[in-house]
């Protein structure tokens, strides 16, 4: 026997879960470091310097023609580079915002970093996923982490509640979901997406059924309407910079997945419909609900509903330019969440993981804090989707597409939804700067006993708001990228 | 060009710096920006007058051909010499106006980027492009309208404009979508020049009811021209640039621009004409009224914008130019009025006219420009504003149809505007000396901008011949085609000059009679709270409560009510779509049932129902369990021993860790009332049903065999093993498999994260002493139960078993033991923590697979061996190994979740016979615990309160 060869059949596999491997080993010397030994300062950074090199691997893969690798179980490729990327920079991202946090909180213990890895490796694997197990597993990895995450600090009941509500809810869609995928299973007899287009019984409602069911388990996890109910008591009872990366990764990761599905499985025009429906719904119920909200994490979680409306605006219009639009504003929408999450755990004061902190209590924090009041600002803006921002362009990208797909009253809604969505993004505005600390009860109250956010986190909050300045001016190469993925000698790579 | 808005860019990013650093010269220095481009812009004038248009553009999103495209043609080289030149004169008066502030700095940057923004919105050729900018000035005007930011009104009033220009932007945007995607393009030269009009597709109209509300609301046209008198609250100059000169400007230029593409229908003229007209009487009707200044200039602005709206309407060659012309006319003159009204509010403290008067002598240079100003205004000759008038007339007498309607309205607007600049101008400066605080001439670079503007006003009325260069251009662009031009200060006598004089009688009068005028107005105050500014401020109210009523609808809290609303929902979807697609069928066929499976079925339902009635916790759980085994025995029936037997052993785990964890929760006296127990049982019956049906359906269907034939012809020559189940998990699909424990490991370990870090929970147990029957039988129950585990594991591939079985059952021993000996004896037992088993059966998983790539096959093939034995030939094989890494990892995990309740929930045990060691903190085993961080450790006087189980 070949011993060469052999090795080298394993090796050609092996590119393609380098990212999930590198931050797997990562996160198992970050257990052993603190069980070994009592210094546990370099553990984060261990994270973080893991994450960074698989961010390089990925961008020096950016390129690569689409294809797959483990007997077809996920995705390689620019699709599957682009989507890590995104996964693995929220993952340093939110590692840096943590540690000052968790250090001000005081749990700052070796595993909870840990877990952010194995929840990016459930991430990692859900956004290439390949077949219907792939999917599942991720999906599962991910949500355990992110079960556990938010209910980190126990001795707080609302962090407690959170957290099981999250877990009973995410248990009770995962049911769905593991129920459609047995049923598209026993219709088709394949559990690889792009086989399954082509075995799909005429009228099986077997079929049809288990799809309906694996959306439902799917829609869940992007919080949509109305099985979002979910997000704003979890993204309230999480803490902060946490609640950041599973608003933004979790998300990208889902919504990438179901890209693929869509693309591969169910190119058919009568989801169209549904997504459409979804998304109108989505969006009407985040943005209306977020206006009354007092409390800005919370306001975020609806605001994470509203965007994952405008994702699916550009799913359901279903072309390859909407997909690759949907693929561009997920960066975005990272980037700008992220970095709002980011302030807001910087600014937090009140010991409940800002749960009971309302905005008003930071009347005028701008002119004390002018970096992070200055990002802010760019956060909101661009979430509001004004230009010249990236979420103009981003919300451009989805939204041109699908007026050409013929979703022309889909986008008018949306459209008009951003319109009222300036209402409460431009709030935080208004208080970080033009109000002042001395008019405002709550802000004189306010204890002020803030994060102290050093270099490292300063400089993360800044590059975030920069990046979403650069993206907006200039965003044609990163955009003619996403198309890329979806031509059709990229995705016709299907063994 | 693309350079010049760098440029105005680049000089707002430095402002501060030089603002810091040039003291009282900044105004100057930086009013140089704004004169060079003026002078740039200048020397274009011959070449557009030549016919030229230039276009220049820069790739920015390909994909979907959108560009920085930038064009100058007459109209864009018209306003953007009124930016810059009027921008030079009001960044030297800012920084006079301002000095000292220490956020001028601040204030520059806002200024000179809405500098750029406004030069972007005139400049750009391309839809996108242009929507950028245009929010851009809203962003920017927000930010200097809120420059006194500490004051309320400020701020609200900067809101408002924000969320008016803003939120009209953004129809502005769908317009522009629909516009782009009837036309198929964003070039609006493209756009232009396509051969088939726009206005005759089916989006014309709604993409120009669009870009119309995004104009109207920039422009501060009825009914949204509320924001704009508000707006009065930024600093003075800022009032003169954006809110009177240039940017309320931009709807109008847009309309303009786009007049050749989508004008001339009935629609356009007729809703401009209307909106227009109001906008004009409103206006005026309010500038009379007020006595601030700067109220009189912003209502009277408001005015002069709907007559350009009116005039751009109507759209025919005269109309258009006039429009052109007035545009200059009240740029000029209102400018001058507003940084006048600056000077005198800076000067005397006051904008209010009633305590000021006679300021003449003492401002004599500001004094000069307000009169030239006004005169223009009120639309005397020899000042370029009769010209303007004229025209202006001319055009609306030429309307065919809408007769003696449009010149009337007109007439009365413009008789209240010169009463309007009769209060600007007589009242502070002349009557007798009145003022709050001892006044003098404004500083230089204060009044020397408004006497040159105010000089052009006169110069361009003698001879307005010498703005024929610009005009004609800018007109032959928004008509779209070439129209001859003569401008003259004198026309002959005709209906026009009529109305003029009629208009300055009328004016005159009211002017006479301003107090009496003023008081009769007042009773019309009550309209107010029924006004469009009312309705914004209702809206505004509106939304956060419709949107709280929303939250308690829809977000209680409650996780009963997201269950119950997800399930709804589902029912709904999925039932309304199988009525929808198959009607009101029930898909029965009479089933052939042996009398066992309704016997259980049955015992199924029953269980299922008690769960749900019973009072008792304990109960549910154990009717829950019942409900598993019975399915257990389904599993049986139907020859699934693998299935039935792990789900018995998962029931029974499961049944042991809620017992384990009920102690803890409080007492059962949350009962919900009756009605909601009924909703509650409807959606719960709905979701039986509609589940029911689609499995009734689903089987009706032949269900294609070829999964379990394919698997079941090739496990045994493929994989060596007559359990087809398992031959599926530990080797056709072992990857899967892999995948799958990997999840469960990671749980194990969140539950090790979440149980590490936190303190006991509250009210401890402490246990009851083990009975020395149950220890005694659990060894021997122990041994028995191991070797089972391992037999289940080993003939796993040919008989019912297998890892998961296996690591189930001696799960299942271990729980048994840890409830007999507590935590400590299984940890001493096991002596190992559970994690190093998850860990090390991972390891086994993952090498097993390593065997096949070093035999050169793929990761994870089955390879198999024969030992020759005494009785036969003993297979052994790399499945076997990953099955054991599946039965380890099983192990592991649950021992993990059961040891980590255990710590947390049982108080150190107290001393056992023999057991001294069990008296260790729960910590101080292997781990570290650290103290919790919040809240003290449970005091032992609370362990009592719950009844040790």
């Amino acid at each position: 026997m070949d011993l060469s060869q052999a090795f080298s059949t394993m090796a050609a596999d092996l590119p393609a879960i380098f990212s999930m491997s590198v931050v797997t080993v990562a996160g198992l010397v970050m257990i052993l470091q603190e069980s070994l030994s009592e210094n546990d300062r370099p553990i984060p950074w261990i994270g973080v310097g893991a994450l960074a090199v698989a961010v390089v691997w990925e961008l020096v893969h950016l390129g690569d023609p689409a294809g797959t690798a483990f007997f077809e179980s996920i995705r390689t490729g620019g699709f599957a580079s682009y989507i890590n990327l995104i996964v693995l920079g929220s993952g340093i991202v939110t590692i840096i915002l943590s540690v000052p946090y968790l250090d001000h909180i005081k749990h700052a213990y070796g595993e909870v970093y840990a877990m952010i890895m194995f929840a990016t490796v459930g991430m990692l694997m859900l956004g290439t996923a390949n077949s219907l197990v792939s999917i599942f597993v991720g999906l599962e990895t991910m949500s355990v982490c992110l079960y556990v995450l938010t209910g980190l600090i126990r001795e707080d009941e609302g962090s407690v509640e959170s957290a099981l509500k999250y877990f009973l809810l995410g248990a009770f869609s995962t049911g769905f979901f593991l129920y459609g995928i047995a049923l598209m299973y026993g219709a088709t007899g394949t559990m690889y997406l792009p086989e399954m287009q082509g075995a799909v019984p005429e009228g099986s409602i077997m079929f049809w059924a288990g799809v309906a069911l694996f959306l439902i388990g799917f829609l869940f996890k992007v919080s949509a309407a109305p099985f979002h109910m979910w997000t704003p008591d979890v993204y309230q009872g999480a803490p902060t910079p946490l609640t950041g990366y599973m608003s933004t990764a979790s998300k990208a990761a889902a919504f990438a997945s179901l890209i693929l599905v869509l693309f591969y499985a169910l190119p058919d025009e009568r989801w169209s419909l549904v997504l459409s429906a979804v998304a109108l719904v989505t969006m009407i119920i985040g943005n209306v609900l977020a206006v009354s909200q007092d409390n800005v994490k919370r306001m975020l979680a609806y605001s994470s509903i509203a965007h994952a409306g405008y994702v699916l605006v550009a799913l359901a219009a279903g072309t390859t330019e909407a997909y690759a639009g949907a693929m561009f504003y997920l960066l975005i929408y990272a980037i700008m969440n992220l970095g709002a999450f980011g302030v807001m755990a910087m600014l937090e004061w009140d010991g409940k993981e800002g749960r009971v902190q309302s905005l008003d209590s930071l009347a005028g924090i701008g002119h004390e804090k002018p970096l992070l009041g200055v990002a802010m600002g760019v956060f909101m803006f661009s979430l509001t989707g004004f230009p010249p921002l990236g979420g103009f362009m981003g919300k451009y990208a989805v939204f041109a597409p699908a007026v050409d797909a013929g979703l022309t009253w889909l986008v008018l809604i949306g459209v008009l939804m951003s319109a009222i969505s300036a209402y409460y993004y431009l709030r935080v505005v208004v208080v970080f700067w033009l109000a002042d600390a001395e008019d405002t009860p709550e802000a004189q109250a306010a204890s002020r006993s803030f994060v102290f956010a050093g270099i490292p986190v300063k400089a993360t909050i800044a590059l975030c708001a920069v990046a979403l300045v650069v993206l907006g001016v200039y965003s044609g190469g990163l955009l003619e990228m996403t198309f890329g993925f979806f031509e059709e000698g990229m995705m016709a790579a299907t063994p | 060009m693309i350079l010049a808005i760098l440029i105005t860019f680049f000089a707002a990013g430095a402002a501060p710096l030089v603002a810091s650093r040039a003291g009282r010269r900044t105004g100057w220095i930086l009013s140089l920006v704004p004169a060079g481009l003026f002078a740039y812009f200048a020397t274009w004038i011959p070449a557009i007058q030549g016919g030229e248009i230039v276009r220049v553009a820069v790739d920015w999103v390909p994909q979907f051909g959108v560009e920085f495209a930038f064009v100058l043609d007459g109209l864009s080289l018209l306003f953007a010499l009124l930016i810059t030149g009027l921008g030079t004169a009001i960044l030297a008066y800012a920084g006079a106006y301002l000095e000292g502030n220490p956020d001028i700095g601040r204030f520059y940057v806002s200024l000179i980027a809405f500098m750029g923004a406004m030069l972007g919105v005139v400049l750009a050729d391309d839809l996108i492009a242009m929507f950028v900018f245009w929010e851009l000035t809203s962003i920017t005007s927000y930010l200097l309208i809120g420059f006194k930011h500490e004051k309320a009104y400020a701020r609200k009033s900067a809101l408002q404009a924000l969320l008016v220009t803003g939120g009209g932007g953004l129809a502005l945007l769908a317009g522009v979508i629909l516009l782009a995607s009837a036309g198929g393009t964003t070039s609006i030269t493209g756009l232009l020049a396509a051969e088939t009009p726009i206005t005759e597709h089916a989006l014309y109209l709604p993409a120009f009811i669009l870009i119309a509300i995004g104009a109207f609301t920039k422009s501060a046209q009825f009914p949204f021209h509320f924001w704009l008198p508000n707006a009065m609250a930024a600093p003075t100059p800022v009032s003169a640039f954006l809110h009177s000169a240039t940017m309320v400007k931009a709807g109008v230029y847009l309309l303009a621009r786009l007049d050749p593409l989508l004008g001339g229908t009935a629609a356009w003229t007729w809703s401009l004409s209307v909106v227009g007209a109001i906008t004009m009487l409103v206006g005026a009707i309010a500038a009379v009224r007020h006595t601030d200044l700067k109220n009189v200039l912003a209502y009277s602005t408001i005015t002069a914008l709907g007559t350009l709206v009116v005039l751009i309407g109507l759209s025919y060659p005269a109309a258009l130019k006039a429009a052109i012309v007035f545009l200059i006319v009240h740029s000029l003159y209102k400018s001058v009025l507003f940084l006048v009204a600056g000077s005198v509010d800076h000067e005397t403290g006051t904008r209010d006219v009633l305590a000021l008067g006679g300021l003449r002598s003492k401002m004599p240079y500001s004094f000069g420009a307000a009169l030239l100003a006004g005169l223009s205004m009120a639309g005397l000759p020899p000042l370029f504003g009769f010209v303007g008038k004229e025209l202006t007339y001319k055009a609306k007498l030429g309307v065919e149809g809408i007769g003696w309607m449009l010149p009337s309205v007109a007439v009365i607007a413009n008789a209240l505007t010169v009463i309007a600049a009769a209060i600007l101008v007589i009242r502070p400066f002349f009557g007798r000396y009145n003022s709050p605080k001892r006044a003098h001439e404004a500083p230089f670079a204060m009044w020397i901008g408004p006497v040159i503007i105010g000089g052009a006003g006169l110069v361009l009325g003698i001879v307005p011949g010498i703005l024929a260069g610009i005009v004609a251009p800018a007109v032959d662009a928004v008509a779209g085609e070439p129209v001859p031009i003569k401008l003259a200060l004198w026309y002959g006598l005709n209906t026009a000059l009529l109305l003029s004089v009629i208009t300055v009688l009328l004016g005159a009068f009211g002017a006479w009679k301003m107090d009496a005028l003023r008081m009769g107005l007042q009773h019309f105050d009550a309209l107010r709270r029924a006004g469009p500014e009312a309705v914004y401020d209702r809206l505004m109210n509106g939304l956060p409560r419709l949107a709280e009523w929303q939250t308690s609808f829809f977000q209680g809290g409650s996780l009963r009510t997201y269950l119950a609303a997800t399930i709804t929902t589902l029912v709904a979807l999925v039932g309304g779509t199988y009525l929808w697609q198959v009607g009101i069928v029930v898909p029965w066929s009479a089933p052939d049932l042996m009398p066992i499976e309704i016997v259980v079925t049955g015992i199924v339902a029953v269980s299922a129902l008690a769960v749900t009635v019973v009072r008792s916790r304990l109960v549910a759980v154990t009717a829950l369990g019942v409900v598993g085994v019975g399915v257990a025995l389904l599993f049986v029936l139907f020859s699934a021993p693998d299935l039935a037997m792990t789900q018995f052993l998962v029931e029974i785990l499961i049944v042991v860790i809620v017992l384990l964890v009920m102690q803890h929760l409080p007492d059962e006296v949350n009962r919900t009332s009756l009605g909601r127990r009924i909703r509650d049982a409807g959606i719960a019956v709905g979701a039986g049903a509609v589940v029911t049906v689609l499995l009734l359906s689903v089987g009706q269907t032949p269900v294609s065999r070829h999964l379990s034939d394919f698997f079941g012809e090739t496990a045994v020559p493929g994989g060596f093993g007559r359990n087809v189940v398992n031959v599926i998990l530990v080797d056709f699909r072992a990857l899967d498999t892999l995948g799958e424990i990997a999840v469960i490991a990671i749980a194990a370990l969140g539950v090790f994260v979440l149980v590490k870090m936190n303190a006991p929970l509250d009210g401890l147990t402490r246990p009851a002493h083990p009975s020395v029957v149950l220890q005694t039988g659990t060894r021997l129950l122990m041994s028995v139960l191991l070797l089972a585990s391992l037999f289940m594991l080993w003939r796993g591939h040919n008989e019912p078993g297998g890892g998961f079985i296996g690591g189930l059952v001696a799960a299942a021993a271990l729980v048994l033991y840890t409830i007999a000996y507590r935590q400590a004896g299984t940890e001493r037992m096991l002596r190992v923590a559970p994690r190093v088993l998850i860990g090390s059966g991972l390891a086994v998983a993952l090498a097993s697979g390593l065997f096949a790539v070093m035999a050169g096959k793929t990761y994870l093939t089955g390879l198999w061996a024969g030992i020759e034995t005494g009785t036969g030939v003993l297979k052994l094989g790399t499945p076997l190994l990953f099955d054991v890494g599946v039965f380890l990892t099983v192990v592991g995990v649950v021992m993990t979740m059961v040891l980590a309740l255990e710590r947390i929930s049982t108080a150190p045990p107290p001393l056992m016979d023999g057991e001294g060691e069990g008296t260790q903190e729960p910590g101080t085993q292997g781990e570290r615990i650290r103290p919790p961080s919040r809240r003290a450790p449970t005091a032992p006087e609370t362990s009592e309160k719950l009844p040790a189980s």
